[in-house]
């Protein structure tokens, strides 16, 4: 299991699948410069990605607050009418904060020169979805995702460890607050039930013994940070996992990491992240042990992943369905277009069921055919209209009031695909030679011949083509079921 | 084993005779079903069943403090703060009564139209959200992993050849509820935008722009004689017959699916009214979507739709009123619309949530995950008033600091399936207790 792909196998095919699952895919000039590395070499070239320098800055309010100790302060000897106005400047700031955050990040992963990076931090951020619903601080959003993008590829201990001392988790668990007389019992819950073990893997007493350990551990409002309490903490013995000691929090995080079932848990959910399928039982023991071979660290284990046979299985290639996410990123990248506004993305997601930052449960997105329901295809379907031709082909009224929360807003213009900026002279005169050309930016693989035939239909219909009507055809082949597969 | 058809048109094989004779192993159950629904247009009978209207608390409802025990020193003494005081509390009898929030409710009950289900809950209960969400979407015992939902599979069992509309879930989300092995209903958050808004109108000769996305849209299966995807196209699995999960039949099932179900809507939802004034929030949106559904005549027998926010771990008393205060109004509407259409005996509407919430306040002002919890439902047809056993409060007689359940949701899920739906429950619902007496 999981050798590597035979060299006679590697081509054009390959090197966009590896594109499309490493990261979000890309125009058929970047999957060529893929392909014509070779297996080993592509793959280095997406998975060493630290090797090459990312110089993008985030937003600039991402930075401690200085005034924060003075607005608490305020805030404490303000009058309750004062207090409801400094709210509802708060939160409109916050929800600010939050477009442009989602916005920042949906350009990195259109723009970056480290997809794979980005990729791993959507990931993890799905793994531990933490919410801004509950968290309600945009900076705070930003720091556990600037540590995803930082740790991702490292070792899991370290990375876990780090997650479980964010202050965004902490606030996400309740774990704000955790004292001997009252363990908080939500974070060790997760810790061990999502993020490491899985279900029926600890036991209910496991849960208490290990929230006692993490007693003590605690988020300081004020500068928004984790530190420890000792007088909160629990210093008895504990037995967690069948193993008894004194644990502290980083004691059990240790425990869980080197349960024999561990690695097992976090490598099938990592393998079905990029595979886009559960692994079969044995191919989830050799990845596990694969990963307990290179002591538990990301980037090592994934260079094997995606130079194995397994990777690219005719049932793996061309079976995912595109999360919201790579939908729209992906779709940028082919179109070679730049993202429509922040408040376009936001919504955007939010309507096809995958808004950043807010993962619907703790579960985070369940994925695959689950993305897919009559109303995200059909959204799909009008987005794709917006993506290519810069409008909304449902705009209608904000009326809020009227028409209730969770309305989609009008969207605002974004300007048309820029044709120019990729089809060759062939494409306006020959038909057939744009509707291969389109077929390889669009799918990277031969469409159906039914689905070719109703697009020489359309083409045909439609002669000769001006920039509109090949708009329209670019719409039509991204409002196909087929266009929902990676 | 028949051989695949030969089939040489569209439209000959829409029509044919042999319709039912030439769904032949090779075509995915579920495509039968939906061919069979295209030729037969919408059936007649069909709106004259009964309704149900689920509707799901996300995030495990606080029982305690919606069915208030204020007659129960137990309950303030493990509630010293959010304990919700006996004053407020609407009473409905010399025990229990309603949060102050759930006006809407005592309406209901006071016309006798509210069942409240005291203490439902599972055996061996499950504190994660989803794994609990599941088993209530699924009707497993608690140890057993259920792929499919109990909606799912009472479609699969008793809706044969029913459209893709028979189940309708207002919302972003397909809920587990209405998996199955052919998967049945749609989800939807608003008619307007529930279609392919086209920009590519026809002109004299030339088709419009959707024309094309229905052909474009139209599963393999009606063009290709009965073969399913092959070779080594997008979404085929070279050389392999596909079963219904391979990713490009779903896909295009619901393509299908969603074409279907939008012209009906669409064309349904522009001639019927809401008859009542509802307040303004998401459930009751959903509500009002329901019922004019419901008026216009929709072939629908499971509505589903859902209210988020309910797992109050900290400061609950702000957030808690205010759900269940939309959680009352919005139904108390809903139930006076239908009346005002006339199809207030068809319609039975069913609160669940994953589970209810410890008895014991928490330090941050809340509640943390806890068990049996009550379950209303709603309509002039229930068997209504303070039903089931109170749970016990007497903290010797908790489960680890959980209320222990006293009716098990199974039961209700079968006195619905037979008394309301009108069909047999256990192999549905593969339990075999005895189905609780609803209406």
């Amino acid at each position: 299991m999981l050798s590597p792909l035979a060299p006679a196998k590697w081509g054009f095919a390959s090197a966009a699948h590896l594109l499309n699952r490493a990261g979000f895919g890309g125009p058929p000039k970047q999957i060529d410069q893929l392909a014509s590395l070779g297996l080993e070499k592509a793959v280095d070239q997406l998975v060493k990605f630290d090797q090459n320098p990312d110089l993008t800055s985030p937003p600039a309010w991402t930075k401690p607050d200085s005034d924060r100790v003075k607005e608490l302060q305020e805030f404490r000897k303000a009058s309750l009418e004062e207090r409801k106005e400094l709210q509802k400047v708060r939160r409109r700031m916050q929800r600010n904060h939050m477009t442009e955050l989602r916005h920042w990040w949906l350009n990195r992963m259109v723009s970056t020169s480290h997809p794979l990076q980005e990729k791993l931090t959507l990931f993890w951020h799905g793994h531990f979805a933490t919410s801004v619903q509950k968290v309600k601080d945009a900076y705070l959003m930003w720091r556990q995702n600037d540590l995803f993008r930082r740790q991702g590829a490292g070792e899991w201990l370290a990375l876990l460890t780090e997650v479980a001392k964010d202050p965004a988790m902490l606030v996400w668990l309740d774990q704000g607050q955790s004292r001997k007389e009252n363990p908080n019992e939500n974070f060790a819950r997760e810790v061990m039930e999502l993020f490491t073990l899985g279900e029926g893997q600890y036991t209910e007493k496991d849960v208490t013994e290990a929230a006692r350990a993490f007693t003590g551990w605690a988020y300081e409002r004020a500068d928004q940070r984790f530190v420890v309490r000792p007088r909160w903490h629990d210093a008895g013995t504990k037995t967690i996992l069948g193993q008894s000691g004194y644990w502290t929090g980083n004691d059990v995080l240790k425990l869980v990491v080197s349960q024999p079932n561990a690695p097992e848990f976090i490598t099938q959910k990592l393998w079905n992240f990029f595979a886009g399928q559960p692994p079969s039982a044995e191919l989830s023991q050799a990845l596990a042990s694969e990963f307990v071979r290179h002591g538990q660290e990301i980037r090592p284990w994934l260079m094997t992943v995606f130079r194995s046979e397994e990777f690219y299985s005719p049932t793996v290639m061309r079976q995912q369905v595109k999360s919201p996410v790579f939908w729209l990123v992906n779709s940028a990248r082919i179109l070679q277009r730049e993202l429509p506004p922040a408040e376009a993305t936001n919504n955007l997601l939010r309507l096809m069921g995958q808004e950043l930052f807010a993962p619907p449960n703790v579960k985070g997105w369940d994925g695959g055919l689950a993305w897919i329901t009559t109303n995200n295809l059909l959204t799909r379907y009008n987005s794709a209209e917006y993506l290519v031709s810069g409008e909304n082909p449902l705009n209608y009224a904000t009326n809020r009031a009227k028409k209730g929360p969770n309305q989609p807003r009008r969207l605002p213009l974004a300007g048309a695909v820029r044709l120019d900026a990729w089809l060759e002279e062939e494409d306006w005169v020959d038909p057939e030679h744009l509707l291969r050309t389109l077929e390889t930016r669009l799918f990277q693989a031969p469409l159906r011949e039914k689905q070719r035939a109703n697009v020489r239909e359309y083409l045909a219909s439609r002669t000769p083509l001006d920039t509109t009507d090949i708009l329209h055809a670019i719409r039509l082949l991204m409002s196909t079921p087929d266009f929902q597969l990676t | 084993m028949n051989n695949p058809p030969t089939l040489k048109t569209r439209r000959e094989f829409l029509q044919g005779s042999l319709l039912a004779g030439s769904l032949s192993w090779t075509i995915p159950a579920f495509l039968s079903r939906t061919i069979t629904t295209l030729r037969a247009g919408p059936s007649t009978g069909e709106t004259d069943r009964n309704i149900l209207v689920v509707v799901q608390l996300a995030g495990g409802n606080d029982g305690l403090n919606t069915l208030v025990p204020f007659s129960n020193d137990d309950y303030y003494k493990a509630r010293p703060n959010l304990g919700v005081p006996a004053r407020t509390v609407l009473k409905l009898n010399d025990e229990v009564g309603l949060h102050p929030a759930l006006g809407g409710l005592r309406h209901l009950h006071a016309s006798g139209q509210l069942a409240v289900w005291q203490g439902v809950g599972y055996p061996n209960p499950n504190r994660s959200h989803f794994r609990s969400t599941e088993i209530w979407q699924t009707a497993s015992a608690s140890e057993i992993n259920e792929k499919y939902g109990w909606l799912g599979r009472y479609f699969d069992h008793a809706c044969a050849g029913a459209e893709p509309t028979v189940g309708v879930s207002v919302g972003r989300q397909s809920p587990q509820s209405f998996a199955g092995p052919k998967p049945l209903g749609v989800s939807l958050e608003q008619p307007e935008t529930y279609r392919f808004a086209d920009t590519d109108p026809a002109q004299g000769n030339m088709a419009s722009g959707e024309s094309f996305y229905r052909h474009l849209n139209r599963p393999d299966i009606l063009d290709n004689g009965g073969e399913m995807n092959t070779g080594g196209s997008v979404g085929a699995v070279a050389g392999t017959i596909a079963s219904h999960q391979n990713p490009l039949d779903f896909l295009e099932r619901t393509a299908l699916d969603a074409q279907v179900s939008s012209d009906r809507i669409r064309a349904l939802n522009k001639n019927s009214l809401n008859r009542v004034s509802y307040p303004v929030s998401a459930l009751s949106n959903q509500l009002k979507l329901v019922a004019r559904l419901i008026g216009g005549g929709l072939p629908t027998r499971v509505f589903y739709v859902s209210q988020g926010g309910y797992d109050t771990h900290t400061n609950q008393s702000g957030s808690h009123d205010r759900l269940l205060g939309e959680l009352g109004s919005a139904i108390k509407a809903f139930n006076e619309d239908i009346k005002a259409q006339g199809n207030l005996d068809k319609v039975l509407l069913m609160t669940f949530s994953e589970f209810g919430r410890r008895v014991k306040q928490n330090a941050n002002g809340g509640t943390d995950h806890g068990a049996a919890a009550p379950l209303f439902m709603v309509g002039s047809k229930v068997r209504p008033g303070i039903l089931g056993t109170a749970p016990d409060l007497t903290p010797t007689n908790l489960h680890n600091g959980d209320l222990k359940f006293t009716t098990d949701f199974r039961s209700l899920y079968a006195g619905v399936i037979e008394q309301w739906l009108g069909t047999e429950s256990k192999s549905i619902l593969k339990w075999s207790g005895p189905a609780a007496r609803i209406t």
